[in-house]
């Protein structure tokens, strides 16, 4: 099987088990963020269009259990989407370290915008969600992520 | 290898921005929208494709019950002193929906009993749906309870579901009074750090009528969401008082959110008389350990716990006979 069809796959199934584990379980915050590292594994191969679409599909499913901010995930990952898109145009890279360092800014990113634009009454103080609530749920998500891409194989290059 | 073509790259740039743009905007546009329209579009996702990720918390919940009760079968045949250890947390949640079930009772309907799901996803904190809804006359606005008190209020409602807000949300506010009738205010959420030190603020409070710890805080009526009575919490300690006319008091709340997995939801329909829910919380009734007195509501020690169902005295009855607004 092609790299590339495993990646799909997988970055298809990381949203099911990101609502798998944050609504089924109901693990909340104990859960990573694999919307959003799915999101930013797919705008990888994605054109922006496309990528923006996802990101967009991605935030309103997200968006259906939150009241007070209604469309601000849809927005944030929009956006995700394509800056996601649009890095692989700014950045070329396989390693690890890229992986690790792109899904962790990624997750950050998304945390920090959500935070902003959903307002003081949702996120708290800002200052802490961007020096330790994101920071924190960033590593963790891209620490998650990058294990699970590893192991299923989707990361890497291609056999030649 | 495709041959280079500049003209096909330049147009499929075009096409790329415009669909970005569009996305962008229709995202920015549902920030926008009126709520009423919000609520369609979530509760339209909430009931189709992510229905099974709530049916999957509703199953698992429901296995885990199955479980315990496997589990305590078995330990039934290992020996007797297990099974009285592991009958706790059954014990616990029977505890819970027979207490609930008695204030179904004293009310007379006019409530429906319901399931607690917690969404977990960013942005649904202090949310939480219940798996009944318009079919089982269940309203936008219609307050949730647990036999404890006020758990929060119904903000959306599906056919089937409805997703209902706690007092933990930033929006919470209840008009509020003490249970002597004698002082009221409005209750409202002041957020701590994190999540677990928010607490309850009875705000409002005349500056020359000071209020003592322990006494009981239920709604008061005004308004049209909250009936009157229905428990909110305690009085905990003064957080501030503005120089001769104003104080506020921290609450203690009745009912720890997170904890509520089963609750009723006042229907305002069938009940004999809803716009008073005084005779459900009376003073010398005994929830969780917490007794309503004279004076409101204290912690009572272990083994000090009265049986509910046992008429009230006259005394405890007339602690809540004051009906006069300020």
């Amino acid at each position: 099987m092609s790299r590339g069809f495993i990646l799909w796959g997988v970055a298809l199934l990381l949203p099911i088990l990101h609502f798998l584990l944050h609504v089924g379980f109901g693990l909340g915050a104990r859960a990573p963020d694999l919307l959003t590292v799915g999101l930013l594994v797919l705008a990888r191969e994605l054109r922006v269009g496309a990528a923006a679409g996802v990101g967009f599909v991605f935030g309103l499913l997200e968006d259906a259990f939150s009241i007070l901010a209604f469309g601000a995930n849809a927005v944030v990952l929009t956006v995700i989407g394509v800056l996601g898109a649009r890095s692989r145009d700014l950045f070329m890279g396989d390693s690890l370290v890229f992986l690790a360092s792109y899904l962790a800014l990624g997750t950050w990113l998304r945390f920090a915008l959500h935070g902003m634009l959903a307002g003081e009454e949702v996120r708290g103080e800002l200052s802490r969600l961007l020096v330790v609530e994101a920071p924190l749920a960033a590593v963790y998500a891209s620490g998650v992520g990058v294990a699970v891409l590893l192991l299923t194989g989707a990361w890497g290059r291609d056999p030649r | 290898m495709p041959p280079y073509d500049p003209e096909k790259i330049s147009s499929q740039r075009r096409v790329d921005a415009l669909v970005t743009l569009a996305f962008l905007g229709l995202s920015g546009l549902l920030l926008l929208l009126p709520p009423p329209v919000q609520h369609q579009i979530s509760s339209g996702l909430r009931g189709s494709v992510l229905a099974p990720f709530i049916w999957t918390q509703e199953a698992l919940r429901e296995v885990r019950i199955r479980a315990g009760e496997v589990e305590v079968l078995q330990v039934q045949l290992d020996s007797v002193v297990a099974t009285v250890s592991s009958q706790r947390t059954l014990e616990e949640e029977n505890r819970r929906l027979r207490s609930l079930l008695e204030l179904t009772e004293r009310a007379g309907g006019g409530f429906v009993s319901a399931s607690v799901v917690r969404p977990g996803t960013r942005g649904s904190e202090s949310m939480f749906l219940l798996d009944v809804g318009v079919d089982d006359g269940v309203r936008v606005n219609h307050p949730v309870v647990t036999a404890e008190g006020l758990v929060g209020v119904v903000r959306e409602v599906g056919r089937r579901t409805a997703l209902a807000m706690d007092w933990t949300h930033p929006d919470f506010r209840v008009s509020a009074m003490t249970v002597d009738g004698e002082v009221y205010g409005i209750v409202e959420i002041r957020r701590g750090a994190f999540r677990e030190e928010d607490r309850l603020l009875l705000n409002g409070v005349p500056y020359h009528t000071p209020l003592e710890s322990g006494v009981g805080i239920v709604t008061s009526g005004r308004g049209a969401v909250y009936p009157r009575g229905i428990l909110i919490g305690t009085v905990s300690e003064l957080a501030e008082s503005e120089a001769g006319w104003r104080r506020s008091y921290w609450v203690r709340p009745a009912v720890r959110t997170q904890s509520a997995t089963h609750v009723l939801v006042l229907t305002h329909e069938e009940g004999p008389d809803v716009e008073s829910l005084e005779t459900l919380w009376l003073p010398g009734f005994v929830f969780e350990g917490l007794e309503i007195g004279e004076t409101g509501i204290g912690e009572l020690e272990a083994g000090e716990l009265e049986d509910p169902n046992a008429p009230s005295g006259d005394e405890s009855t007339d602690a809540t006979g004051g009906e006069s607004d300020p």
